[in-house]
């Protein structure tokens, strides 16, 4: 018996020990998963590492790696070296750009910040490798000092307004992508239709208002969806939400500075009860509340729907479905959190040379070479220029290099594109100007006393927001179902804790 | 020191076996008993660290059980336990009468070439992704288009909106699961029924045993180990349901939660934005934990009316 | 040594097969019928979705986005399958990379897993009360995914190499339990103590005599573990970032969760940018086509598997 103690004992020993120089591994551990690391960095403390290649130039340059939302694509480490090329001798560093794929970001990036393996720079955002969040657990480097010290230009290029609302208590944690600052929505119609029957769309801006419309459609045209959409479909509501998936917000026009459960307002019922008459009526697909895919935008079939708008947006939606587009507003452009938050880089908590991530993302908000690159690939490879400030895409760009160009820093110093026109980014800063801030913005909550609740309020929300949302059942039986539902998972518990950081928020301003 | 050196001989005599044993064990060593120190996350409130994960680990707060809370402290949390082990139990027996059955059936068809070729076309659902399967759902089930509807519209009955009428669904989600699994299932049985001697059958005819007496008597009993160790590896996932089953075929319609909410889809749903993975840790480990219990206790169950055929 | 040897006498498939025309032992005509019914109409069953993925991705783009999935579509199209053409390159690698992690990881797995069993199934082995339980242990908890992802990249360093697709599935505690109990079940004690006696090692009477009694056992673990590496996705998801080592599931997987990913949060993204995005996703008959290219190649060759799968199981029980 003793032996096999001993030997339990000597396995739990090799045990532990092997697992103590893993992690101890794991602090240095940058030498080790990125090969190339070791070799160009130094180990020595940033700040010295850096004064020193101030001082004398052949000072091996860094790497920086980059990991970015977007489909894997062959030519990026061509487009790379080119551009490392250029930031060697700028900030002496290189930079690799990691690209994971869409359904995949969102998925990874936790797990690859949870273990604390060393990058530099990350795209984050409301929507995917969610900032907040993310930021409150310690996965991104505070950078307001950095900014101060290393990206004076950033500062000069970017609305006040997008800094103030990406901060987390207080503190910024990325740098937001300079693009459309508020969110709009709009009625897009299609153009057929609307001359058809000579509808006069500026007249539209309630759901309400939309129904004379509808029923036209829906008698006159046999095969066409006269509202469309999918299971997010959800009718225009006039609030500023804490959380997006929590019912749980303020009025968008700030009347008051009590949170309300949005399913408890008049105008929630009221726009549910239209939904399900229209629902009823056949105006909206019988599927609306499962429907997982925007197949009528590709065969025309619809005849109106709501979206996001973005200026000259009717221009690209018509280009791209290859039918005329227009559109009216549906609401007033308003600054949220996950407006301003909708495209950011971040600098990792576990990056080594912090000062060259920002040089870096310095230059990409401010430098047009380096943005353009970033965005459109080498010149005369994957673009040619037609203009002072004009380009062709050429076929290699959609073979080998297509980006997100929303999530690669200041849109607003890239080349136009042949059909823009030359007001285009004009157009963006008239828009950004004319916003107004939605009352909660800057105010970002922090769910950890109420992580439980929240889960279950989420689960809550999948369970009864599609089908009412949508119109499918009806409100006046199904909405006190719902709220019961949500009250018993503990709406109200989290509403108070929202209520009492939110005034503590506010008696700080 | 005499201790010692004992145990070194008896490393020695042990020798070729603790070679065997070594990759196994190894393998074990980096992919099960490192992580495993892990699930301390469980209990902790997980916090990055910029000096790595251990350091994060150290320097994130203990909270306790607060992680599984969110597992039990709803009504909802009666309704995933309640329809993961149902469900669960449901395929278990299901499964296990079907594949058995199906197996025997393919294994007594007299022409082999057909009976080949009907084993194949079962196999084709495995390789499918529930993703797959889903839209193929949906074009029989869908309220506008949907075949089904179309077809109970032509006898005069009226549409019926399948994604939102939770009647249906156990049975669907049931037949969806056994469609995917007998297939695989079958082939392992059927793999083992070919195993069998064939003297034994041949006593058996001599004292003029029939077809069904020959399948009671001989194929079941010899067959019965394969079954106990696979319903024992079933019961140890009683826990786990099928992700995509339970999320994607029902096209995650929240009309039909109360059938088709289990632990997974409810994790899932719970904790897709938050990422918290304390949390997740705590979930896993409770499926786990349930999981090991029932295992131990089904096979002492089974080691007592029968200790050779327990798993362990 | 109560183990009750299964095999005692040589088995007839072979004297079955020649004298097949008079088995006594067949089914009635009648039972017959009843049984190749069921399993015809279930397999058929099985195999209509299939065909009619098959179907939709020769359906032409626009009618499927207006009529929905029909069987009979209105209008053919091959268009699909050009979208593949494109990628085909990717779609052959990743071929490639599914291929290779197979055949490598079905036969490391089927390597460690019989040899780990073995040792556990010989009661001459001193320390298999511990080793057992090490294994089996290893089935009450697992670590969870952010430990496993640290040791597998931090201290294995096989992120973004093939090994991550192969090492993290090759071991099995329940498939080790199940091949004990085939060792111990299936090989007669005697067997070994007779090479023994020969003075054959530990290892040759584990090459010679063990396994070739054993090849249920190990055809049935190898067809779970074949199954288990062709259908991986997940470690793919999180290990792999060279787009030239993606397996095909993998790439199918991608695929999937790229259109529910950018459709959940279209309205999230810059709109026009969104729609640009979403432009560039296969439609839903590409992704049908790639369905079929994926899964095409393995359902064709699994008759060939097969039947070296049930060859397997009847030498086994054949030789003695």
């Amino acid at each position: 018996m003793s032996k096999r103690n001993l030997l339990l004992t000597l396995i739990c020993i090799v045990l532990s020990f092997s697992f103590l120089s893993a992690c101890g591994g794991g602090g240095s551990s940058s030498n080790t998963t990125e090969p190339p690391a070791t070799t160009t960095e130094p180990p020595k403390d940033t700040k010295e590492a850096e004064a020193k290649s101030a001082e004398k130039t052949d000072e091996k340059p860094v790497e920086l790696i980059w990991y970015m939302i977007g489909t894997p694509q062959k030519d990026t480490d061509k487009v790379f070296e080119e551009l490392s090329k250029y930031t060697k001798e700028k900030i002496n560093a290189t930079v690799k750009m990691k690209l994971l794929d869409w359904g995949e970001y969102d998925q990874k990036m936790p797990v690859i910040a949870a273990s604390g393996e060393p990058f530099d720079i990350a795209f984050t955002c409301s929507w995917a490798f969610n900032y907040v969040t993310n930021a409150r657990k310690g996965a991104f480097l505070e950078i307001g000092k950095l900014l101060d010290e290393k990206g004076a230009g950033i500062k000069e290029v970017l609305h006040p307004a997008f800094l103030e609302g990406a901060k987390v208590d207080g503190k910024l944690y990325a740098i937001p992508t300079n693009k459309e600052l508020p969110a709009q929505d709009v009625w897009r119609f299609n153009q057929k239709f609307v001359e058809k029957y000579n509808f006069d769309i500026s007249s539209v801006k309630s759901l309400e208002s939309l129904e004379p419309m509808l029923k036209t459609i829906k008698e006159k045209e046999k095969g066409i969806v006269p509202l469309g959409g999918d299971k997010n479909f959800k009718p225009l509501l006039p609030f500023d939400y804490v959380d997006e998936s929590i019912p749980i917000a303020l009025y968008a026009d700030g009347r008051d500075t009590k949170l309300m459960n949005i399913l408890e307002t008049p105008e929630t019922m009221q726009a549910l009860e239209t939904m399900h008459k229209y629902y009823k009526a056949g105006y909206v697909s019988k599927d609306l509340s499962t429907i997982n895919s925007n197949d009528y935008s590709k065969t025309g079939k619809w005849f109106t729907d709501r979206a996001n708008t973005a200026p000259l947006a009717d221009n690209q939606w018509s280009a791209s479905y290859g039918y005329k587009i227009v559109s009216t507003p549906a609401n007033d452009p308003l600054v949220y959190n996950w407006s301003v938050t909708g495209s950011m880089n971040a600098i990792s908590a576990t990056s080594q040379n912090p000062e060259k991530a920002m040089e870096f993302l310095n230059l990409l908000n401010t430098d047009p070479y380096v943005r353009n690159m970033v965005g459109y690939g080498i010149e005369n490879v994957h673009y040619k220029k037609i203009g002072d400030n004009r380009i062709e895409l050429l076929p290699a760009l959609t073979e080998g290099y297509t980006v997100p160009g929303f999530a690669l820093g200041n849109v607003m110093i890239t080349y136009l594109q042949k059909d823009d026109p030359e007001n285009k980014w004009d157009e963006y800063k008239k828009f950004n100007e004319s916003a107004k801030n939605a009352p909660l913005l800057g105010f970002n909550f922090d769910p950890t006393p109420v992580m439980n609740e929240m889960a279950a309020l989420k689960n809550v929300k999948e369970e009864f927001y599609p089908p009412l949302m949508t119109g499918t059942v009806d409100p006046v039986v199904n909405l006190p179902k719902a709220i019961k539902k949500f009250k018993d998972a503990g709406i109200d518990k989290v509403r108070d804790e929202m209520q009492r950081q939110f005034d503590e928020w506010r008696a700080k301003q | 020191m005499k201790a010692t050196l004992r145990f070194i001989k008896d490393l020695n005599k042990n020798k070729a076996f603790l070679w065997m044993v070594l990759p196994g064990a190894l393998w074990f060593l980096f992919f099960s008993y490192l992580p495993i120190l892990g699930t301390v996350i469980a209990f902790k409130q997980y916090r990055f660290h910029k000096d790595g994960f251990l350091a994060s680990i150290i320097n994130s707060q203990w909270v306790g059980w607060k992680n599984f809370e969110f597992l039990f402290s709803t009504e909802d949390a009666y309704i995933i336990t309640r329809n993961t082990i149902l469900y669960n139990f449901i395929f278990i027996v299901s499964g296990l009468v079907c594949s058995v059955l199906m197996a025997i059936i393919l294994s007594e068809i007299v022409n082999r070439k057909l009976a080949k070729w009907y084993q194949t076309g079962m196999f084709l659902p495995h390789f499918l992704s529930w993703i797959v399967v889903s839209y193929f759902a949906f074009s029989f089930l869908s309220a506008d288009k949907g075949a089904l509807n179309q077809l109970l519209g032509s006898f005069g009955v009226e549409p019926i909106a399948w994604y939102s009428e939770t009647a249906y669904w156990p049975y669907i989600l049931v037949l969806m699961n056994l469609w995917k699994t007998i297939g695989y299932t079958s082939v392992v049985y059927l793999a083992a029924i070919i195993g069998i001697d064939k003297s034994y059958y041949e006593a058996a005819m001599i004292d003029g045993a029939n077809k069904w007496q020959q399948i009671r008597n001989i194929t079941i009993p010899m067959i019965k180990p394969l079954m106990i160790i696979l319903t024992l590896l079933a019961i140890g996932r009683i826990f786990y349901s099928d992700f995509g089953l339970f999320y994607q075929v029902p096209r995650n319609s929240g009309s039909l939660f109360s059938v088709t909410n289990v632990i997974d889809t409810y994790v899932y749903r719970g904790l897709k934005v938050s990422g918290e993975i304390g949390m997740s840790t705590a979930a896993g480990l409770y499926q786990s934990f349930i999981g090991f219990i029932l295992v131990l206790t089904s096979n002492a169950l089974v080691r007592k009316i029968n200790k050779d055929q327990a798993l362990f | 040594m109560d183990n009750q040897p299964v095999y005692t006498s040589p088995p007839g498939i072979q004297q079955t097969r020649k004298r097949k025309s008079r088995d006594f032992s067949q089914l009635s005509p009648f039972w017959n019928v009843i049984a190749n019914l069921i399993a015809g109409v279930f397999s058929i069953l099985c195999v209509f979705p299939f065909v009619f993925v098959l179907i939709l991705s020769f359906t032409d783009e626009d009618t499927l986005a207006m009529n929905g999935y029909r069987i009979f579509p209105e209008k053919w199209s091959i268009d699909a399958y050009s979208y593949i053409f494109n990628v085909g390159n990717q779609l052959l690698r990743s071929y490639g990379v599914t291929l290779f992690i197979t055949v490598v990881g079905t036969l490391l797995s089927l390597v460690i897993i019989s040899l780990y069993a073995y040792a556990l199934s010989r009661k001459s082995f001193k320390y298999r009360g511990f080793f057992s339980f090490i294994a089996f242990f290893t089935l009450l908890f697992n670590g969870g995914l952010v430990p496993f992802y640290m040791v597998a990249t931090q201290l294995l360093h096989i992120k973004d190499s093939i090994w991550a697709l192969i090492l993290p599935l090759c071991v099995n505690a329940f498939y080790i339990l199940i091949m004990r109990t085939f060792f111990l079940t299936m090989v007669p004690d005697a067997i070994i103590e007779s090479g023994k006696i020969d003075g054959a090692s530990e290892f040759r009477v584990f090459r010679s005599l063990v396994l070739p009694l054993s090849l249920p056992g190990l055809a049935t673990i190898g067809l779970f573990s074949t199954l288990g590496y062709w259908n991986d996705w997940f470690n793919a998801l999180l290990f792999i970032e060279n787009p030239k080592l993606v397996p095909l599931q993998a790439m199918l997987m991608r695929i999937e969760n790229n259109m529910q990913f950018i459709l959940q949060n279209s309205s999230m993204m810059s709109s026009a940018e969104g729609l640009e995005i979403i432009r560039n996703m296969p439609q839903d008959t590409s992704r049908m086509a790639m369905v079929i290219l994926a899964t095409g190649p393995i359902v064709l060759a699994y008759p060939f598997f097969q039947r070296y799968f049930v060859q397997g199981l009847t030498i086994g029980a054949v030789k003695e």
